[in-house]
């Protein structure tokens, strides 16, 4: 049984060749091809970020809605310290979770009936049939949703749901929720549908064979193994849910969220005041990668 | 890397270029008017600019396309805020702006007095709608007066008997409570003052548009109250347009155009002013400051208030003409006297949208509330 | 109850589509035997196991654990454990959480869980191993988790699926012994899947031979070797000269299929008083034997396995005589 730890060192030492004993020349080369991507990336993505930050703190005048230059902190109290954003901004992060918890619901089973139990043929023709959609316009299937959801009233006939089953929930934050589960549930379904392919049969036969049911197997090996894609899917579902405007804008009836009030700011118009808003995304949007990268999200990347 | 460098460059400039383009007095006013220049681009309205496309028989660019040889592109404005944004951008050449657009307009340097010499048709425009202080400012006209009209009140006729209070539209003991349908935009809080004003005289309004602050305070605690039996707040007229029809709102403040299209849908729907007065526009087209088709622009001012396409807008979109001549040419030959075109008696009961300002327009000693702040506390109510 | 075997497969088949990967199949297993599934890849041997494990529900047939019927029990729900070929270790627990999943899921006592745990870990020498991933572990201590985990249960069966098939050679006959002897300590069933047919020989109780779905044969090792059933069976256990029907009738007056172990066949000069008159085709020296491949002049090849040390170089062509006693002669069944 003595068998030794070989493997291990072996590695080191390779690794050891490529970065210290390598000549220059790569390592020239790779920042050659890319300094281009990395100049754009510096100046179009992280620049436009740092412009955005400064211009919350110009101020605007009145009258003609055009922003100065002299500095004030008055657009990030605004949009941080009243009462009424700061709820507008729990409701907004309340559907978006809402609508990240809903993709996850419908997709988990889904993938794994097509990972899992799906025949060859079947999983090919599942997985095109969910990634449809994906290439139809966000606006038409807002729109179509609209057509389902539509309330009915005294006065006039409501959408296909309200038609068929006599109840809908109506245009408002349930309407949003379902349209935005609806949109981006194939960014859920992907990443775990990956996640299951890779998960090996073997795994699950364990978990049963020492003893455990279903749901104990889901719970204990299956979650924690596809924990990184769920986290990815989770961070598109989230990300993209907890930004949109134009979904609430189409079902939301009165409801509004903090993509809205940007707008709003935009057309206003008052663009410092945009800007700080958007701070508000920006912030919950680090705050989350943070929690998803402490919960092991990010460790088979 | 000098390519990205200048990208820098142009980035920053996005950013220079909106914090410090105000202020700019304005270009010149065109002197003469040259060739066509095959295209204009016009932010304007629903309902302001149709080519057919809408319905076969409202048509009022074909021609003029033919005519002059300039294409016409229109973009939907859907409140005067959003108006005032797209010109900021200066992509487009002239607009259709109500009285609450255009002192910002004139103000922020987008758009140049117009040389009405050079658009005959101005002559025949009504002299109560010329030189006012909404389109004009020292005697210099920035704009041609392109028709103007009130808010209306839509009603589902189903619902109950036609409503003729603004009462309806606030009261939570409103038969219409669930299904009222708001303009979702800051100015809509001067409708809240035309309540006040008829509900609450001790307040002592008299122009919705010059608040103090204990005035406005009780506009926006209106507001709040009527939250509760909203049912909608509409900023695209085709969202109010596709509730009225399907009966989801009952009561709402509208334009005649949207009820014209909700109508011809087969809603059963009417409109009617209420008693108390109320909120209104009087249009003004302008020419941007930045136009690149300036030449086409003054063509469309001169084409938009002559007789037969101001007759075609004004019927289209429920607002009396500003060409006298109009009156003679709509399908309806009591078009006019139904909209009191010239009825300078009838519109004295109707609050033009303007921008409220620091100092009271109406003339009081006190400081009013400005207009970033009616649309800060718009937000938080929307928030 | 207590006399009923461990396992028994009762005309148990399984199919997946048109495929039929397991026919017909019935087999006991006694309690406290090492039981070998042997066959080439394809021949249903992983199929019984998963079977057993409850992986897989049998289209038809019965499976019976201590004489209760189990055919259509899930696997969570049977006294059985499994070595899976590629460990199926859970990468996300310590080699110690790894350990106890089996008694945490069956709600053991903590007390009892961490003293069960030590005392696995000690059987397999990872004690110190506990709190590591095991992405930390060489294949054979990944392997020897894999067995604590399994062992830990204190299960009436032990399965094991080619648990050594990715140990290098060494390693792998240092383990034979290893699994032997914790057999023979923990005195369970094991029921251990290979297609290597050195391992079963050295291993197992019994043997039960696959090929393609059937069951060809079960005997002790020595049964297999010596009295093989049917010409699978002896041409997959070690090696074995097979002569067709029609040279039977020749060689040996009897119309069957019959088998010869080279080690049976001797090789004489040519023109001896005894044997079939033959010529050397090719001839290997394989350390302590030497396999010489004759054709005899009948024309039927005839391989014949001798002690190094008793032969010289035979030169290709040379001619021979070979001979056998006839007891060394089995008549088999053809193979299906």
């Amino acid at each position: 049984m003595g068998e030794r730890l070989e493997q291990t060192p072996r590695v080191t030492d390779s690794g050891r060749n490529i970065a210290g004993r390598g000549k220059p020349r790569p390592a020239f080369a790779l920042w050659g091809l890319l300094s281009a991507p990395l100049a754009w990336l510096l100046v179009v993505y992280v620049g436009s970020l740092a412009l955005l930050v400064v211009s919350a703190f110009f101020s605007l005048d009145d009258f003609t809605g055009k922003p100065t230059t002299d500095l004030t902190t008055g657009n990030i109290s605004e949009a941080f310290t009243q009462g009424e954003y700061v709820s507008l901004v729990g409701r907004s992060i309340g559907v978006a979770v809402a609508a990240t918890l809903l993709c996850f619901a419908l997709a988990m089973p889904t993938a794994f009936y097509i990972a899992r139990l799906a025949s060859r043929r079947t999983r090919r023709a599942l997985i095109v049939a969910l990634i449809l959609p994906l290439w139809t316009g966000y606006l038409v299937k807002a729109f179509a949703l609209r057509a389902v959801l539509a309330p009915g009233s005294d006065y006039g006939d409501g959408g296909f749901m309200s038609g068929l089953v006599g109840w809908s929930p109506g245009f408002g934050y349930v309407a949003v929720t379902l349209t935005l589960a609806y949109l981006w549930f194939p960014y859920m379904l992907l990443p775990i549908y990956a996640g299951l392919e890779r998960l090996p049969n073997s795994m699950l036969d364990a978990s049963a064979d020492l003893g455990a049911g279903s749901l104990r197997t889901f719970r204990l090996v299956m979650l924690p193994l596809l924990l990184p894609s769920i986290a990815a899917g989770s961070i598109f579902t989230f990300s993209l849910s907890l930004g949109d405007y134009i979904t609430v804008k189409i079902v939301g009836g009165t409801a509004q969220m903090i993509g809205n009030i940007i707008e709003r700011a935009l057309l206003a118009p008052n663009q410092p005041l945009a800007a700080a808003f958007t701070l508000w995304p920006m912030l919950i949007m680090v705050a989350y990668l943070a929690v998803m990268g402490r919960a092991g999200a990010f460790k088979n990347l | 890397m000098k390519k990205v460098s200048a990208l820098a460059v142009a980035l920053l400039g996005v950013v220079t270029l909106g914090a410090c383009g105000g202020g700019d007095d304005g270009g010149a006013m065109l002197e003469e008017l040259g060739e066509g220049e095959g295209a204009v681009n016009l932010v304007a309205w629903a309902g302001y600019v149709e080519d057919g496309s809408t319905d076969p028989n409202v048509d009022w660019v074909s021609d003029f396309e033919a005519e002059t040889g300039c294409e016409v592109n229109v973009k939907i404005g859907n409140s005067s805020d959003e108006m005032v944004e797209l010109m900021q951008s200066g992509e487009y050449d002239a607009v259709s702006a109500s009285g609450d657009a255009t002192l910002r307009l004139i103000a922020g340097g987008d758009v140049v007095p117009v040389n009405t010499d050079l658009i005959p048709n101005y002559a025949d425009v009504f002299e109560g709608l010329k030189n006012k202080p909404w389109n004009s400012v020292d005697g210099k006209a920035y704009g041609v007066p392109h028709g103007r009209g009130a808010n209306l009140l839509v009603y589902n006729t189903e619902a109950g008997a036609a409503p003729s209070s603004i009462v309806d539209m606030f009261s939570p003991d409103s038969p219409y409570a669930g299904k009222i349908s708001v303009y979702d935009s800051p100015i809509y809080i001067a409708d809240a003052a035309i309540y006040l004003m008829a509900t609450q005289p001790e307040l002592g309004i008299t122009n919705p548009y010059a608040l103090d602050q204990t005035q406005f305070d009780a506009a926006i605690a209106a507001l709040e109250t009527q939250k509760s039996i909203v049912g909608q707040y509409w900023a695209l007229y085709t969202d109010q347009q596709a509730a009225l029809e399907n009966g989801s709102v009952t009561l709402g403040t509208t334009w005649q155009v949207i009820v014209n299209l909700a109508k011809a849908n087969g809603a059963k729907i009417d409109s009617t002013l209420h008693d108390e007065g109320a909120t209104g526009w009087s249009d003004t087209w302008m020419v941007s400051s930045k136009a690149k088709h300036p030449n086409c622009a003054y063509k469309w001012l001169n084409h938009i208030i002559s007789p037969k396409a101001n007759a075609g807008v004004a019927e289209w979109f429920g607002e009396a003409p500003s060409n006298a001549k109009s009156c003679a040419l709509t399908a309806d030959p009591n078009h006019c006297a139904t909209f009191h075109a010239d009825d300078e008696e009838y519109f004295s009961k109707v609050y033009y949208w303007t921008t409220p300002t620091k100092d009271c327009l109406d003339g009081r000693d006190v400081e009013c509330v400005p207009y970033s702040e009616w649309v800060n506390a718009w937000n938080k109510l929307r928030a | 109850m207590s006399n009923a075997p461990a396992i028994s497969l009762r005309r148990v088949s399984k199919q997946f589509g048109d495929v039929v990967a397991v026919a017909d199949v019935s087999l006991d297993i006694n309690d406290g035997e090492f039981l070998t599934l042997l066959g080439p890849s394809g021949s249903g041997k992983t199929t019984v196991l998963r079977m057993i494990a409850g992986f897989e529900l049998p289209t038809s047939g019965e499976i019976l654990l201590n004489g209760n019927d189990v055919s259509n029990e899930p696997a969570f729900k049977r006294d059985v454990n499994t070595v899976f070929q590629d460990y199926a270790l859970f990468p996300h627990m310590t080699v110690a959480d790894n350990v106890e999943y089996g008694m945490r899921v069956r709600k053991v006592d903590k007390a009892e869980r961490a003293q069960r745990r030590d005392e696995a870990l000690r059987m397999v020498r990872l004690t110190q191993m506990a709190d590591r991933m095991p992405a930390q572990l060489s294949g054979g201590q990944r392997q020897r988790v894999a067995l604590a985990r399994a062992i830990v249960n204190r299960p009436k069966v032990l399965l094991l699926d080619e648990p050594l098939g990715a140990l290098d050679l060494k390693l792998r006959e240092e383990m034979q012994t290893e699994l032997k002897a914790l057999q023979r300590a923990l005195n369970i069933t094991f029921v251990y899947v290979t297609h290597d047919q050195g391992e079963a020989l050295s291993m197992s109780d019994r043997i039960a031979v696959f090929n393609g779905g059937r069951l060809e044969q079960v005997g002790s090792p020595r049964d297999l070797y010596e009295r093989p059933a049917t010409a699978f069976v002896a041409g997959f256990v070690g090696v074995a000269n097979l002569f067709d029907e029609e040279t039977s009738q020749r060689l040996f007056g009897r119309r069957a299929v019959h088998t010869l172990r080279p080690e049976r066949v001797r090789v004489l000069a040519a023109g001896a008083s005894e044997g079939h008159a033959a010529r050397v085709v090719d001839s290997q020296y394989l350390g302590a034997e030497m396999r010489i491949t004759c054709r005899l002049d009948a024309g039927v090849i005839v391989v014949a396995s001798v002690p190094s040390a008793q032969a010289r170089i035979a030169s290709r062509d040379e001619a021979v005589a070979l001979s056998w006693e006839p007891s060394a002669v089995f008549e088999v069944s053809a193979s299906r």
